[in-house]
C-alpha cells in the first residue's frame, strides 16, 4: 500500500518543483503511472482480503474501487488544463495539489482497515473538495453550492462519528476485519435504531439518497470540470462503499429499518430521471442522471444479497467512469460556448465528428446498454430487487425507460440537426480532448470483456 | 428547515421585533447597525448569494446565456420572445443591459408612435401587419398575473399619405398585399377631408385599417413588466468592451477569414469605475442610436475599407424634432397622420385640438446630434409653412412644445438590420430601423428570436434585411420614408 500512498504524496513537491512548462506534462504522466500499479491490487485470492498491514488492505470491493480513483487522477489533471491556463503558476501548482491531496486521502480511505481511520479521511477528503469548488468555480453561486455541500455531508456524519465510537466501546475494535466476526446481531429496539440511523445516514447523505440530494446539482454544476468529475465518479462511491462495510454490524435490525430508504430510493430513483428530461443545464442533466444511479445503488445495498452486491459494486465502477465522461463532454462544449444550456449549442454532429462519437459511446453506456457494465450492475441489481419484492420491478423498468429517454435526448439536442449560427467557429476537438475520452471509454470497454474483476 | 426556523427568529420573533424595527429605534439600533447585521445573516443564510468580499447585488450576474446591448422597445421585444419561444421554459438566461435606465435619450419614449403598412417593401409591410396585431392583442401577449391590463391608447385613425405628380406612380405600385389602403384622387380628399388644401397633390393613398398611433411608453412599460416575470435580468450600466476569441478558418473557396467569437462583455456601472465581466454566449446589439458605437466595440469594421472586415454598421445618431402645437380651428377627431409630399407630417393629439408634427430635415441641414436641444427656427422656417399650405387651419396656431430624439439612422438603405453579423459570428443586430423601429419591433423581436433559437427566419422571412447587404451593396429602398 505503501507503494501507491508514497509516489501520491511525493507528486506534490514534485508539482511545486517542476518547471513551468512541465507541471502538467509531469503530474499527468507520474499519476498515470501510480494508476498503473494500482492494477495489480485487482488480482485478488477469492474470498479473503489481501491484507497489506495493519493499517491497509484491500479486497475485492475495494480493489476496484481503489483502481478507478487512481485511474481518475491523470484524467481530471488533462481535463483542467484549458480551464487553468490563464491562472497564474502557483495557482495551478496550488490546485494540482488539492487534487493531489484529494486523491492521496481517497485512496486512504477506501484501503483503510480501522472505521474510525475511514470516518477521519472520509471527513477529510471534503476540504480539498470544498476548496476546489468555491475557489475554482464558475459563479458566484459556487459560494452556495460549497455550503450545502459542506453542511448537508456534515451533517449527516457527526452521528456516525458517535455511533463509531459507541460500537468501539461495546465491541472493543474497529478493525474491519475482527469486527465481521466480533458483531452481535442486533434487534431493532429504540436505542439501535438510532444507532442504524447514526451509522446510515452519513453515507445516505453522500450517496445521495432522494430526499437529501440538493447538494448534488448544485455542487456538480458550479464546480469546476476536475471537481465534477471527482465529485461524480469518485465521492458518490464513498457512499456507497461505506455503506456496504458498515451494513455488517447493523443485522439484522436493517430488515425493518430499511424500508423507508429503499421506498425514498425507489420512488427518488424515478422522480430524479424524470427530473433529467425537464433539465435545459447539461451539467444538471447528468448530475440528476447520477442521483438516479446511485439509487440503484442505495436498493441494492440495502437488500444485502450476494448479487445485488455484486451490481451494485458494478454499478458503481460503471458509473463513475460514465458520469465522468459526460462531464468531460459537457465541459469540452462550455469551454467553447461559454454556455451550460443545451439548447444554445445543436448540431454539433456536423461540426465536431469525433466528439460526437464519443457523445455517442458515451450516452449509449449510460443507458446501460448491454454489454456493458453498466447493463450488468442494473441487471443485478433489477433482479435483487424483483426477489425482495415483485412490485420493485415496475418502478425499476420505468426508471430504465427514463432513463434511455433523458440520454438520448441529451444526445440528439447537442449532437443532431442544424448547427446554430453563433457556434460556427468553434476551436475542432484538441488531441487532449480525444485522449481524456478514450481514457475513460477504454476502461469501460474493457470491463466488459472480464467484468468478474468489478463484481466484488 | 433550519433555515426557516433562523429566518423566524431573526425577523419575526420577539427579540427580532425589539432590535431595530422600531419607529423609534430602541437603544440597541442607535447606529443602524442592527438591521445591517440582519441584512448580512439573511444574506448569507442558504438561499441568498453572498460574495465573502463585498456586496454584490447591484453588479449583473457573472455569467449569462444572451446579452442585450440596450433596453428599449426592440432589446426589451427580443427578450420577450426569446423568452416565449424557447422550447423547455426557463432554458436561457437573458441579460439586458440599459445605461439610461429613466430613458430620457431613448429613441423609443420621444417617438411620435405612428404605425403604418403602407411601405414599399413587402418585409416591411409584414413587420407591420404582425406588430399591429400584436398591439391589438397585448394584453393576451403581456399579461402578467396580478397586474392591471395595458392600455396603450391606440387611435387607428389611419394615414394619410400624400403624393405629388412625380411621386404617383410610386405610390401606385406601392400597395401591397395585406395592407388595406384606399387611393384617392384630390376630388375624393376633398369631400372626405374638408379642411385640406389639394393644391399639388395628384394621389393620396389612404391607410383604411390597422394603422394609426399609440403610446410608446406604455408599450415599453409593459414589455417591461412581463419580461421581468418571465425571468430576465436587467442591469443599469454600460458596456465598454467586448473580450473575443477568433479563430483563422477557411472558406470553401479557400480564401482565409477571421470569425471572431465574443465570449465577455464587460458591463460598467453607472457613475463608478466598477465593471462586471459577464460571459456570454450570444450578444444582441439592440443599442439604437448608438448600435454603430457598439459594433465598433466589437471590432465590426475594422479592416481594410472595401472588405466585409472594413464593413461598419452603419447607423448613426440622426436629431429629429417634434413639435406640439394648438390649434382650435384645426381637423377634426378623424384626422389621420398625414404626410406632405414636401416630407411634413402631423397628427392628431388628444382630445383637445393639440396636434405633434415635424419634418424630416435634408442632408444638408441635419442638426448636431449632440444634443438634444430643440431648434424652434426649424419649426418657422420647415414645418410651418407646408403646414399652413396644406392645412390652411393652421395658419393660427401656438406652439406649445417641442422635443427632440434620435433616429437610429442607417445610412445605407434606410431600413433595419436584423441577423447575425457574418464575422463576428455571436453579435445580433436588431437595430437601425430609422424611425419606423417602434412599430416594427414585436415583430421585429420574434425574428431575431427565431434566428438565434432555430437558426433560421422562420415566419417572417427578413434575409434582405441581412448584414451582409452592406458588402455586397444590396439596397433595399424604401420609398415612403418619413
Amino acid at each position: 500500500m505503501l507503494k501507491i500512498i508514497v509516489p501520491t504524496a511525493m507528486l506534490m513537491p514534485m508539482t511545486w518543483l517542476s518547471k513551468p512548462n512541465m507541471i502538467w506534462i509531469n503530474s499527468t504522466t507520474y499519476s498515470l503511472l501510480i494508476s498503473l500499479i494500482s492494477l495489480s491490487y485487482l488480482n485478488q485470492l477469492g474470498d479473503n482480503s489481501l491484507n497489506l498491514s495493519l493499517l491497509f488492505f484491500s479486497d475485492s470491493l475495494s480493489a476496484p474501487l481503489l483502481v478507478l480513483t487512481t485511474w481518475l487522477l491523470p484524467l481530471m489533471l488533462m481535463a483542467s488544463q484549458s480551464h487553468l491556463s490563464k491562472e497564474t503558476l502557483s495557482r495551478k501548482k496550488l490546485y494540482i495539489t488539492m487534487l493531489i491531496i484529494l486523491q492521496l486521502l481517497l485512496i486512504m480511505t477506501f484501503t483503510a482497515t480501522e472505521l474510525i481511520m475511514f470516518y477521519i479521511l472520509f471527513e477529510a477528503t471534503l476540504i480539498p473538495t470544498l476548496i476546489i469548488i468555491t475557489r475554482w468555480g464558475n459563479q458566484t453561486e459556487r459560494l452556495n453550492a460549497g455550503l450545502y455541500f459542506l453542511f448537508y455531508t456534515l451533517m449527516g456524519s457527526l452521528p456516525l462519528l458517535v455511533a463509531l465510537l459507541y460500537i468501539q466501546n461495546t465491541t472493543g475494535t474497529l478493525n474491519f476485519l475482527v469486527i465481521q466476526y466480533w458483531a452481535k446481531p442486533i434487534s431493532a429496539t429504540w436505542s439501535n435504531i438510532f444507532l442504524w440511523l447514526a451509522c446510515m445516514m452519513a453515507f445516505m447523505v453522500k450517496m445521495p439518497l432522494y430526499g437529501l440530494h440538493l447538494w448534488l446539482p448544485k455542487a456538480h454544476v458550479e464546480a469546476p470540470i476536475a471537481g465534477s468529475m471527482v465529485l461524480a465518479a469518485v465521492l458518490l462511491k464513498l457512499g456507497g462503499y461505506g455503506m456496504m462495510r458498515i451494513t455488517i454490524l447493523l443485522n439484522p435490525a436493517t430488515n425493518q429499518m430499511a424500508y423507508p430508504f429503499m421506498m425514498l430510493s425507489l420512488w427518488g430513483m424515478v422522480m430524479t430521471s424524470s427530473i433529467c428530461l425537464r433539465q435545459t443545464d447539461l451539467k444538471s442533466l447528468i448530475a440528476y442522471s447520477s442521483v438516479s444511479h446511485m439509487a440503484l445503488v442505495i436498493v441494492a445495498v440495502l437488500i444485502q444479497t450476494p448479487w445485488s452486491y455484486m451490481g451494485a459494486t458494478a454499478l458503481m465502477i460503471a458509473h463513475g467512469l460514465t458520469s465522468s465522461m459526460l462531464f468531460c463532454l459537457a465541459n469540452s462544449n462550455y469551454e467553447r460556448v461559454h454556455s451550460r444550456t443545451m439548447i444554445l449549442a445543436r448540431g454539433l454532429q456536423t461540426i465536431l465528428p469525433l466528439m460526437a462519437a464519443w457523445w455517442l459511446l458515451a450516452s449509449l453506456a449510460n443507458l446501460a446498454l448491454p454489454p456493458t457494465i453498466n447493463l450488468i450492475g442494473e441487471l443485478f441489481v433489477v433482479v435483487a430487487s424483483f426477489s425482495w419484492s415483485n412490485m420493485t420491478i415496475v418502478l425499476m423498468g420505468t426508471n430504465i425507460i427514463i432513463t434511455a429517454l433523458y440520454t438520448l435526448y441529451m444526445l440528439t439536442t447537442t449532437q443532431r440537426g442544424k448547427y446554430t449560427h453563433h457556434i460556427k467557429n468553434i476551436n475542432p476537438s484538441f488531441t487532449r480532448e480525444n485522449a481524456l475520452m478514450a481514457l475513460h471509454l477504454l476502461p469501460l470497454l474493457l470491463l466488459s470483456l472480464n467484468p468478474k474483476i468489478v463484481l466484488g | 428547515m433550519l433555515r426557516r426556523t433562523l429566518l423566524l427568529g431573526l425577523c419575526r420573533g420577539p427579540l427580532g421585533r425589539g432590535l431595530g424595527t422600531h419607529r423609534g429605534g430602541s437603544i440597541l439600533d442607535r447606529d443602524g447597525k442592527m438591521s445591517e447585521i440582519k441584512k448580512k445573516i439573511q444574506s448569507i443564510l442558504p438561499g441568498g448569494d453572498w460574495n465573502p468580499l463585498y456586496d454584490t447585488s447591484h453588479l449583473p450576474p457573472e455569467s449569462s446565456d444572451v446579452v442585450i446591448v440596450g433596453g428599449g422597445v426592440l432589446g426589451l421585444s427580443v427578450a420577450y420572445w426569446l423568452k416565449k419561444l424557447e422550447k423547455p421554459r426557463g432554458a436561457i438566461r437573458v441579460l439586458v443591459v440599459e445605461r439610461d435606465h429613466t430613458y430620457s435619450r431613448a429613441s423609443t419614449v420621444l417617438s411620435v408612435g405612428g404605425i403604418r403598412q403602407q411601405f414599399s417593401v413587402p418585409e416591411n409591410v409584414q413587420l407591420s401587419l404582425f406588430s399591429i396585431d400584436f398591439l391589438r392583442n397585448i394584453n393576451e401577449y403581456l399579461a402578467v398575473a396580478d397586474d392591471p391590463p395595458l392600455d396603450i391608447q391606440f387611435n387607428p385613425s389611419g394615414y394619410l399619405l400624400l403624393a405629388s405628380e412625380k411621386g404617383a406612380a410610386i405610390m401606385e405600385n406601392n400597395v401591397k398585399e395585406g395592407a388595406k389602403v384606399c387611393l384617392m384622387s384630390p376630388e375624393q380628399l376633398r369631400n372626405k377631408f374638408p379642411w385640406i388644401n389639394t393644391e399639388g397633390v395628384a394621389l393620396a393613398s389612404y391607410g383604411m385599417e390597422h394603422e394609426g398611433w399609440f403610446d410608446p411608453w406604455c408599450l415599453l412599460q409593459g414589455l417591461r413588466r412581463k419580461v421581468q416575470s418571465m425571468g430576465v435580468l436587467f442591469c443599469r450600466g454600460e458596456v465598454t468592451r467586448f473580450m473575443s476569441s477568433s479563430n483563422l478558418m477557411k472558406t470553401a473557396s479557400g480564401e482565409e477569414v477571421n470569425l471572431k467569437r465574443i465570449h465577455e462583455v464587460h458591463v460598467k456601472i453607472d457613475q463608478s469605475l466598477e465593471y462586471q465581466p459577464v460571459e456570454c454566449a450570444i450578444v444582441i446589439n439592440a443599442a439604437g442610436a448608438w448600435s454603430g458605437q457598439v459594433a465598433e466595440l466589437a471590432g465590426i469594421g475594422k479592416g481594410p475599407p472595401g472588405t466585409l472586415q472594413g464593413t461598419k454598421l452603419p447607423v448613426e445618431l440622426r436629431k429629429r424634432y417634434v413639435y406640439l402645437w394648438h390649434c382650435p380651428q384645426g381637423p377634426g377627431l378623424e384626422t389621420p397622420f398625414v404626410i406632405d409630399p414636401s416630407g411634413t407630417y402631423f397628427r392628431r393629439e388628444g382630445l383637445g385640438h393639440n396636434y405633434l408634427g415635424g419634418c424630416s430635415p435634408t442632408e444638408e441641414e441635419e442638426p448636431d446630434p449632440g444634443n438634444l436641444e430643440v431648434d424652434h427656427d426649424f419649426f418657422q422656417d420647415r414645418v410651418w409653412p407646408p403646414l399652413a399650405q396644406r392645412v390652411p387651419a393652421f395658419e393660427t396656431l401656438k406652439v406649445r412644445s417641442a422635443w427632440a430624439g434620435y433616429y437610429d439612422y442607417n445610412t445605407f438603405d434606410q431600413n433595419g438590420v436584423v441577423g447575425p453579423h457574418p464575422l463576428v459570428i455571436n453579435m445580433y443586430f436588431a437595430t437601425g430601423f430609422s424611425g419606423h423601429g417602434l412599430q416594427q419591433a414585436p415583430a421585429v423581436g420574434r425574428a431575431v428570436a427565431e434566428m438565434v433559437l432555430e437558426g433560421h427566419f422562420q415566419t417572417i422571412n427578413l434575409s434582405s434585411f441581412l448584414f451582409s447587404r452592406f458588402y455586397s451593396g444590396e439596397k433595399v429602398q424604401e420609398h415612403n420614408i418619413i
